[in-house]
């Protein structure tokens, strides 16, 4: 084996040329990550903290809740369900909640767009693993109050903390800050369901229920039962599966994901093929003298692939870098139920590792050509090369 | 300069890997670069050709999600200075086992084709259509990509809504590139009637009212007038153009416009190093060469033109390839049933054609320190250097 300090060396000697190509890489692989960061943001939120035995119930063929409607009769008969778990006093951890759609303005940019509106009960904030208020107080039953999270209050306008925001014509006031692990619950305005219902005009029904089993058995045996009740025409589908289908509507961010990165790769294959063929011409006496001295076509191959690979490894270095300095960036977009669903880009190791094998590739690739080259020459002239 | 055009052209074709995979490097990113683009100039392009049509959409304050009464398209229609108004109501039903939901929309069969000139139905199939309660008109990409004829059935599944749709293909219309040909129009009367039929308190919402306005002075007075008819109504609306329409759906999307941006701005400066690490390596194998120019007379002015050239003449052979084979790809390839509600997506000659000045630019740029340091050379130190 050819020492791997010679090739470290080589590329400290070009300084220049090996900087621009790092850099190169480095932008490509940055852009990468940020493509598949957007993707990778938008399913953890959806993805995140979902209880395998939450079950949520929805009317028949709907695949959103702003779409579905539970009459409450049938709410209260899925509430005395067995087989639904129950908190420590006792009660049944279900949650008729009613979903309306809030149409603000957004604070950084002009228009306005659909966010949604939950009301709920006392049950809900605690089928919502790791929900908590944070800052302030929850609204008060009964009383035009609400709480948001503190990501949404900072895109749209009057969801502030003591600031005031309508819904229909009715003006709610935020009086409390929640968090719960950057799950879809951050993109919803919480209020109290009967407030919402009247000022909406829905009462009667509401849009879905949420409960969940008391174990995997009591789950299959609940979403049956629903199901197969087909007098009340409601459907009942695990938590992850309802959010599977709300990420489903959202693939073309991925495919978008993938073109990117695809273009982007093969550009820089060139990229790295150039600074390699360039690197080979220039040493073509340095590789005669190492095949003279004893080292076989495979060490200098070998040699010449691992000094590629150096070089986009560093450029990866440079583009994972370049997106944890950009820190915690939220973002939105319109989710499967037609309203913003508000996310972080996602940078986790997922993510950097897929923008590393991108680095890997194109080195590999890359550098292939310019390797076998330099394996190719023959000694003598090489030797003979000023 | 031009008589130094040959010299130019050799130096590019001198070491021909590195000239080609600079260009291809070049081309493929740009290739990317103006997909992206496309995607938003394509849109705004849309917006742009149909304000000859003086179309109005109408909505409820509180947006797409609000709910505009069917009464309203009447009432709409007898404004002075309206020409003819539909509704507009987006069903969102799953045809068969698919994901990814089409536009369907519930239409007054009688007006839509005067509200959509632009659209065109032939008129035996238009009849076909309005005498067909249960019949649809749909746009001939989606009925190329469906496979799709007249006379086939489309069941539609509700899901925003509680019913069913049984559908007959009636008419297919189409129209230039930048209007939406992957729409579905059915008769709203039949929506309705079924939700009516199933009890359900959805029935009776328009969605939308699109209008044509009989001119376009009359948009502007209409904006308002319709905005007051209702204002006191338990549906407030407002009138919004195409144009402000349009503003309004990309607010919904997000940041996707800034994304596309940024990514692009990556793009470009990964392709400037590239570019710029090309010239370079000319430059260290042309010392020798640029000190033997210099010695024989050429100026400092000459060299610095040689060179950007050289850089100019690379990063737009990779643009003319990445640009123009995107456009002629995106001429020849269907791409429809690829990426699904995009088939609209085209590659517009002014964006083509920014993506190859765009691409000239980043040579040029790229060379200019190249360029610089070559010009500057000592003709001494550079004879003197062996490689």
């Amino acid at each position: 084996m050819v020492p791997l300090k010679y090739n470290l060396r080589s590329l400290r000697a070009r300084k220049v040329g090996s900087l621009m190509t790092v850099l190169g890489v480095g932008m490509v692989v940055w852009a990468s990550i940020f493509a598949f960061g957007l993707y990778a943001g938008l399913e953890h939120t959806l993805t995140v903290s979902v209880n395998p035995l939450d079950v949520i119930v929805l009317r028949q063929g709907s695949t959103a809740e702003t779409a579905s409607a539970v009459s409450e009769s049938a709410a209260r008969d899925i509430l005395a369900l067995p087989g639904i778990a129950t908190d420590a006093e006792g009660r049944p951890l279900a949650a008729p909640e009613l979903v309306a759609i809030g149409y603000l303005p957004r604070r950084d940019a002009d228009g306005n767009t659909n966010v949604t509106v939950r009301g709920v009960v006392p049950a809900s904030a605690a089928l919502r693993d790791g929900l908590t208020i944070v800052e302030g107080r929850n609204f008060t039953p009964g009383v035009r109050e609400a709480i948001v999270s503190r990501a949404l209050s900072e895109r749209f306008k009057g969801l502030k903390l003591g600031e005031s925001f309508k819904v229909q014509d009715a003006m709610f006031q935020v009086v409390g800050y929640f968090q719960a692990h950057g799950a879809a619950a951050e993109s919803e305005i919480w209020t109290d369901q009967r407030v919402l219902g009247q000022v909406t005009n829905r009462t009667g029904s509401v849009s879905a229920v949420q409960l969940r089993a008391a174990s995997a058995d009591d789950r299959q045996r609940l979403i049956q039962r629903i199901t197969a009740d087909e007098q009340i025409g409601l459907k009942a589908i695990t938590e992850k599966e309802y959010f599977a289908e709300q990420a489903e509507q959202s693939q073309f961010l991925r495919i978008i994901g993938q073109i990117i990165a695809f273009f982007l790769t093969i550009g820089a294959m060139f990229a790295v093929a150039n600074t390699m063929y360039g690197a080979v011409a220039s040493r073509a006496r340095e590789i005669g003298t190492l095949r003279a001295l004893g080292f076989g076509r495979a060490s200098v191959l070998a040699s010449f692939l691992f000094e590629s690979l150096v070089l986009c490894l560093l450029g990866a270095i440079v583009g994972c870098l370049g997106a944890l300095a950009l820190g915690d960036i939220r973002t939105g977009t319109m989710g499967g139920a037609f309203t913003e669903v508000v996310f972080a880009f996602n940078f986790g190791p997922r993510v950097l590792l897929s923008g590393a094998l991108l680095a890997i590739a194109m080195g590999l690739l890359g550098g292939l050509a310019p390797a076998v080259r330099a394996v190719r020459m023959r000694v003598v002239n090489a030797l003979r090369e000023v | 300069m031009i008589k130094f055009l040959p010299l130019v052209v050799r130096n590019v074709a001198r070491n021909k890997i590195r000239s080609l995979f600079t260009c291809l490097s070049i081309a493929v990113s740009l290739f990317l670069v103006v997909m992206l683009y496309s995607f938003l100039t394509v849109q705004d392009e849309m917006t742009v050709a149909s304000r000859v049509y003086n179309r109005l959409i109408v909505m409820n304050v509180q947006g797409l999600a609000g709910n505009v009464p069917i009464a309203y398209v009447d009432r709409i229609r007898k404004l002075d200075g309206v020409r003819s108004a539909t509704s507009f109501s987006w069903f969102g039903g799953k045809y068969r086992d698919e994901k990814i939901v089409f536009g369907q929309f519930g239409v007054d069969p009688q007006s839509v084709a005067d509200v959509y000139e632009d659209y065109v139905v032939p008129p035996d199939q238009l009849q076909a259509f309005q005498a067909d309660r249960t019949g649809c008109v749909v746009g001939a990409l989606l009925a190329k990509n469906k496979g799709w004829s007249i006379g086939d059935k489309v069941p539609l599944k509700g899901d925003i809504y509680p019913v069913n749709l049984e559908l007959t293909v009636r008419g297919i219309y189409d129209g230039s590139s930048s209007i939406d040909r992957e729409m579905l129009w059915f008769h709203f009367d039949y929506l309705d009637e079924s939700l009516k039929a199933a009890r359900s308190t959805m029935a009776g919402n328009a969605g939308i009212v699109v209008l044509r306005a009989k001119s376009a002075e009359a948009m502007n007075r209409l904006t308002e007038d319709i905005e007051l008819a209702f204002a006191s109504s338990d549906a407030p609306v407002k009138a919004l153009t195409e144009k402000q329409f349009q503003a309004e759906f990309m607010s919904y999307m997000g940041d996707v416009r800034a994304f596309i941006r940024y990514t692009s701005i990556a793009i470009v400066i990964a392709l400037l190093c590239v570019a710029a690490n090309t010239m370079a390596m000319a430059l260290r194998e042309r010392t020798r060469e640029i000190a033997l120019f210099k010695a024989i007379g050429f100026s400092q002015a000459n060299v610095l033109s040689l060179f950007l050239g050289e850089a100019v003449v690379i990063g737009a052979l990779g643009g003319v390839v990445g640009c123009l084979g995107a456009k002629l790809l995106f001429a020849t390839v269907d791409f429809s049933k690829m990426l699904p509600g995009l088939g609209w997506l085209y590659v517009p000659w002014s964006t083509a054609l920014a993506g190859v000045a765009l691409a000239a630019s980043i040579g040029l740029v790229s060379g200019v320190v190249p360029a610089w340091r070559a010009a500057h050379l000592s003709v001494l130190e550079g004879l003197r250097k062996v490689v």
